[in-house]
């Protein structure tokens, strides 16, 4: 894998750097991004507008979502606030990445933090915690490059329509791989399986109930709750944690 | 849609992201933590990336309607958590799982 120098390497070393990590990602958005471009194209998208709403929206479920209860006839505000209440999750990345984001300017660390997704975010997450020599830039242009495939996929979309036939839930399995994958490297100790265990049955909770839209905030919330409550048993002298 | 739908649903909802994206960071960077804060903080990866695999993995509705497809997604995944210990590659668990949830939805 290519080495930048630290901190200072010029933009080609950089990008050999990052490229690798942001490349399953990338693969993954070039792919997915079609079908949610094709969508797009029946609700009145242009290329351009794909492009651009792409580069700002950004958010994967939400962005699938906005043709699909426009053509299912539902009404504006309801489909506005369904999108922000999916899109609700965003809070814990940045939560995440906020301990690592304290080095380097503001205006970097605030640029990463507005361009990063579900994808994104993992990569980002695994890389400052796993390699000394990952910073701000890195994390930053990772997200760009993840934008930028995701962008042109969707622009792409618009302009094939319904021509080109892609398994999307193979494709979109691909990515649920790759968030297993960053999950595992995330259970290191009791409190974190914890974590992760109640999160997922209250996704399952949540979905039962039918908040679909805010599953995925409320069962990490919860999850890192009966987390810190585990590491607090442990601390009292129960279950080594 | 019309443009001054879209320019709405655009302009509402970048806002909301945006400000879920940032605001976060905002509020936490450079400051000192509380232990617990911090503890807090360092739990939300495991908690957030087993809810984005439980959103994928758990639909009661795709349960109920066809069992045997879902449950070869949650085999697929067991394959992909078993590549994961081994490699830690990102690239080979993403390559792993398609061709087990492909292979798996075939014989659903």
């Amino acid at each position: 894998m290519a080495s930048k120098e630290g901190g200072n390497g010029t933009v080609g070393r950089r990008l050999a750097y990052v490229f690798p990590h942001a490349l399953p990602v990338v693969l993954a958005y070039l792919v997915i991004g079609i079908p949610c471009g094709v969508l797009e194209a029946q609700i009145g998208f242009g290329p351009l507008l794909a492009l651009a709403f792409s580069s700002t929206f950004y958010t994967g479920a939400g962005q699938f979502m906005l043709p699909q209860m426009v053509l299912a006839g539902m009404p504006l505000p309801t489909t506005i606030a369904s999108i922000v209440l999916v899109s609700s999750r965003q809070l814990l990345y940045s939560a995440g990445l906020a301990p690592y984001l304290g080095k380097g300017s503001r205006l970097d660390a605030f640029a990463l933090a507005a361009t990063v997704t579900d994808e994104s975010f993992g990569v980002n997450l695994d890389r400052f915690a796993g390699d000394a020599g990952w910073d701000v830039r890195d994390g930053l242009l990772l997200n760009l490059l993840c934008m930028s495939a995701w962008a042109l996929a969707n622009a792409a979309g618009v302009l094939v329509g319904g021509m080109v036939s892609l398994p999307t839930a193979l494709m979109s399995f691909g990515m649920t791989s790759i968030f297993v994958c960053l999950l595992l490297g995330q259970l290191h100790d009791g409190s974190t399986y914890v974590a992760a265990l109640v999160s997922a049955l209250l996704v399952l909770v949540c979905k039962l109930a039918d908040l679909q839209g805010a599953a995925v905030l409320l069962g990490a919330a919860g999850g890192v709750v009966c987390g810190l409550a585990w590491q607090a048993w442990g601390r009292s002298g129960g279950i080594r944690s | 849609m019309s443009a001054s739908q879209i320019a709405l649903t655009w302009a509402v909802t970048f806002a909301a992201i945006l400000s879920f994206r940032t605001l976060p960071l905002l509020l936490l960077r450079g400051r000192s933590l509380s232990p617990r804060v911090g503890e807090a903080l360092g739990l939300i990866p495991a908690a957030a990336f087993a809810g984005l695999v439980a959103n994928d993995l758990l639909d009661p509705s795709a349960i109920a309607r066809d069992p045997l497809a879902a449950a070869s997604g949650l085999v697929a995944a067991v394959i992909v958590a078993i590549v994961a210990r081994r490699t830690k590659s990102l690239v080979l668990c993403a390559a792993v799982g398609m061709l087990a949830y492909a292979l798996l939805g075939l014989l659903a």
